[in-house]
């Protein structure tokens, strides 16, 4: 889902740069007043984490595929505002060091990977915590579905993609929303491990 | 945390063998079809240090496991520099 340079038009680049500098900047302050250094480790190991996730394109007969996002399992183990953060370093890094979606469309991938699944797997799985273990499976199903379609919606409304919304947002939508349940797969099956073995280590484990 | 960082270096010794079998089955992502559909064509000048994950001269798959543990510790060392600047 990573947008590299040229996929985007100018304005939209712009606008997703303003959008995500704004969030990073609001989380930076949520972060910092309650953030003792003991957990800032902890950060860098689920970015850590999801980089190497993130490196595993699931092979799938037929060649269309994906690989693990994680926006919505970090969200679930650090709190919305440090998933931002973390997801925000993987993207930074994928493009800076390898190349992995554009510098120019740097900012719509951290508002679709790093704030739309974030916050929506995170409300998704408060929403849902009640019910149990399908609480994470829905937060990382419905946290990258809601991600591809703004993916499709920003590319649609591109000249280089011909305006063709109606194309893009249904071939990011029903793809991603396939895939997606392997994403819930995964997400629940992290965060059930944790949940039972190290409860302490979850951010929202009440 | 150890168990996180075993978890991790798994993932890592695994990236080989998924690069293979994503070539093996000829992977391409749903944004790619949808650029294919409209013919969009990417216009990327800026391809990274390591481009889309290898290193020149290394086969794909020695260049996943490297270039996956280059990123994986330049984020820790972000995180663990900001924990020492904090103090």
């Amino acid at each position: 889902m990573h947008i590299p340079d040229g996929y985007l038009d100018w304005w939209i680049c712009v606008a997703m740069y303003v959008i995500s500098a704004i969030v990073i900047g609001y989380s930076i302050r949520k972060v910092k007043g309650k953030m003792d250094a003991q957990r800032i480790p902890m950060i860098g190991v689920v970015a850590a984490g999801i980089f190497a996730a993130q490196m595993l394109n699931w092979p799938i007969v037929g060649g269309t595929s994906a690989h693990f996002v994680g926006g919505a399992l970090a969200a679930i183990l650090l709190g919305p505002y440090a998933a931002t953060l973390a997801m925000t370093s993987v993207l930074i890094v994928q493009c800076l060091v390898f190349g992995d979606g554009g510098i120019t469309t740097l900012g719509a991938n951290i508002f679709n990977m790093g704030i739309v699944d974030v916050f929506v797997g995170y409300a998704v799985y408060r929403a849902f915590k009640k019910y149990g273990a399908i609480s994470s499976f829905l937060a990382g199903w419905l946290g990258i579905w809601l991600a591809s379609i703004a993916c499709g919606v920003e590319i649609g409304v591109s000249s280089t993609f011909a305006y063709k919304i109606w194309v893009t947002v249904p071939t990011m939508g029903i793809w991603h929303g396939v895939l997606g349940i392997i994403e819930g797969i995964a997400t629940m099956g992290v965060v059930s491990y944790i949940h039972t073995h190290h409860p302490e280590k979850m951010e929202v484990a009440t | 945390m150890k168990k996180a960082y075993v978890a991790i270096a798994i993932m890592l010794i695994l990236a080989p063998l998924f690069a293979w079998a994503a070539d093996l089955v000829g992977y391409s992502e749903p944004l790619e079809n949808a650029a294919e559909e409209t013919g969009a064509s990417e216009n990327q000048s800026y391809t990274g240090i390591f481009p889309d994950y290898t290193v020149p001269g290394l086969n794909p798959y020695l260049s996943a496991l490297i270039t996956g543990v280059i990123g994986v510790a330049i984020i820790l060392a972000v995180f663990y520099g900001v924990k020492m600047a904090k103090k």
